[in-house]
């Protein structure tokens, strides 16, 4: 299981830059801030350092959706299309 | 949709096979650390060697799907444009047919659509959240390494989001270029003339330039990286060090990515933000930075404008700002973006005096006063702004006249002839060739800006005719375009 989640310093945790020491899959926040995606073990890692984190949503570990994955004919004929009077020329 | 690694080099193969006269297909030296080829595609058009260079990578990382599909695009694109003389419309912006043939008969355009192909493979088999290479780290379960913090710059200081942990996501590996999808990169860079270079990533609709691992400051040029330390798995020891460029190099890499930015803000209006690397976080070892950087590492080596953009909006979660369901308006922005980053890799001067010419001293003494006289003040500076600006829009224009190039590349000839010798005087019939030329391609361009350019140019070049050409530098670098 990975969960997408947002980390945020507390009283108790180092300041929030010193996340980045921790080795984990950051990836782009609209808002500047950290977030992340995380296993369990890290999730109990960022808790026992201080950090506040909250889940955002589950990230599980799963192949791209077949359906966003084009097939062997739309390839051809995005080509063939595009192509097509370049091609005539030729 | 998303095209498989297969599907894009099936795509890079029709190309080659349909139209050889401008796409030349070849693989990489390297196999992927999987051992699937990488393939390389150079799109031109018509004859000639020694042209300015444009270096497109993308599928660096490999869940950000979008751009290795964008890219291949492109390259049909521009053939297909150059074949048949019709514009490219990406949304609300056209890239007029005559803007296309200047890009395809005067640059080499290298497109390599998916540096990391085993990681894509993952992706659409396994994992589609993962991001680096499938490198097995011996002597731990972690695989992978992050491509973009492998290259020999800085490589191994851990500043911000890098890291010489396996298990990290921004893992720079053992040692710098130790990946061969890096080292493909590098290949091209050693091999081919790149001045302009864009590593193409998502997500954040950002167009990052140098530097990435501290602040950039204009005023110390004793700060180099190749002062500091590499490989020592710690950030840079001084919090307060910052990395020197020159401002020169600075402007152009803010003008330029400014035009990047506005060239997708045409598509459809998304603003991008232009912005140093280190603006996002701090890096090191990333392709952008490495490829500006190693004119600075080795003298020896040509000068690259290295960026990096990050394509595509947030939409609530990373998964579907990786990959949306609909990339197709991301592609847009990302195809017009890197067609202005193509025009502005464009030297008029170099192109109409050397190309058209073979006048490389005349060229290369030009050259020295932009880079030692006019880039040392701001009011220089701003004058080879206007005549950067001026050239994309008069290019066209000039190319598509045979007559017209064959003055202009008089002018350059004999401008770049007085500019060997700053005491000598300025001709006035050169004063007046160029200002007569000047005018023709303005009112020919029928461009407010342009003819607002030319004037302020014609002015101070009107004034300099019988005076030394040190008098017209010093005028120059001292008042910068009135416009």
């Amino acid at each position: 299981m990975r969960f997408e989640a947002t980390v945020h310093a507390t009283t108790r945790s180092a300041e929030l830059h010193a996340v980045d020491s921790l080795d984990l899959d950051r990836v782009p926040d609209p808002e500047g801030g950290v977030r992340m995606l995380v296993g369990p073990e890290d999730l109990t890692r960022l808790v026992a350092e201080g950090y506040e984190v909250r889940v955002q949503s589950v990230a599980p570990v799963a192949p791209l959706d077949p359906g966003l994955v084009s097939d062997e004919a739309d390839v051809r004929a995005w080509f063939e299309d595009m192509t097509g009077d370049a091609r005539g020329e030729g | 949709m998303y095209r498989t690694v297969a599907q894009l080099d099936q795509l890079g193969g029709l190309l080659a096979q349909f139209f050889p006269q401008h796409c030349q297909r070849f693989q990489l030296p390297e196999l992927s650390v999987l051992g699937r080829p990488v393939f390389a595609l150079r799109v031109r058009a018509g004859a000639g060697d020694n042209r300015r260079g444009v270096l497109l990578v993308g599928g660096v990382h490999a869940r950000e799907l979008m751009n290795p599909d964008a890219l291949i695009e492109l390259a049909v694109q521009l053939i297909v444009s150059y074949r048949n003389g019709s514009d490219i419309v990406l949304g609300g912006r056209v890239w007029q047919a005559t803007d296309i043939k200047v890009l395809m008969e005067t640059l080499d355009i290298y497109i390599v659509p998916c540096t990391n192909p085993d990681g894509r493979d993952y992706v659409m088999t396994v994992d589609d959240l993962w991001r680096k290479n499938r490198r097995d780290n011996p002597e731990t379960t972690c695989d992978g390494v992050d491509l973009n913090r492998n290259c020999d710059l800085l490589w191994g200081v851990a500043q911000g989001q890098t890291s010489c942990s396996p298990c990290s996501d921004v893992f720079a590996g053992p040692a710098a270029f130790s990946e061969p999808e890096t080292r493909n990169v590098k290949f091209l860079l050693d091999t081919r003339r790149v001045d302009c270079f864009v590593d193409v990533h998502s997500y954040s609709e950002l167009v990052l330039y140098p530097w990435g691992h501290v602040p950039t400051q204009t005023t110390d040029s004793t700060k180099r990286f190749t002062t500091l330390p590499t490989g020592t798995c710690q950030p840079i020891t001084d919090p307060t060090y910052q990395e020197y460029m020159t401002p020169r190099d600075e402007q152009r890499f803010q003008t330029v990515a400014q035009r990047i930015v506005t060239a997708i803000a045409d598509v459809r209006g998304r603003a991008y933000t232009p912005q140093t690397g280190f603006g996002l976080y701090g890096t090191t070892g990333t392709h952008s930075d490495y490829a500006y950087a190693r004119h600075i590492a080795d003298p020896n080596t040509h000068k690259t404008y290295g960026y990096t953009v990050e394509t595509g909006p947030w939409v609530g979660n990373a998964r579907d700002s990786f990959h949306p369901a609909d990339p197709e308006p991301i592609k847009l922005d990302t195809k017009s973006g890197l067609l202005a980053l193509m025009q502005q890799c464009i030297c008029a001067i170099e192109l109409i005096g050397v190309a058209l010419l073979g006048g490389e001293h005349e060229v290369d003494a030009l050259r020295r006063i932009r880079d030692d006289v006019l880039a040392t003040t701001p009011a220089g500076r701003d004058w080879i702004l206007l005549f950067e600006d001026l050239q994309t829009r008069v290019l066209p224009v000039v190319l598509a006249d045979d007559a017209l190039a064959e003055r202009a590349a008089s002018v350059v000839s004999r401008a770049g002839r007085a500019a060997a010798d700053e005491t000598a005087s300025i001709e006035p019939e050169l004063v007046a060739d160029t200002v007569r030329i000047l005018s023709d391609v303005a009112r020919r361009a029928d461009d407010p800006e342009v003819s607002a350019g030319v004037a302020a140019a014609n002015e101070a070049l009107e004034a300099a005719g019988g005076r030394p050409v040190a008098a017209l530098l010093e005028r120059l670098v001292a008042r910068g375009p009135r416009r």
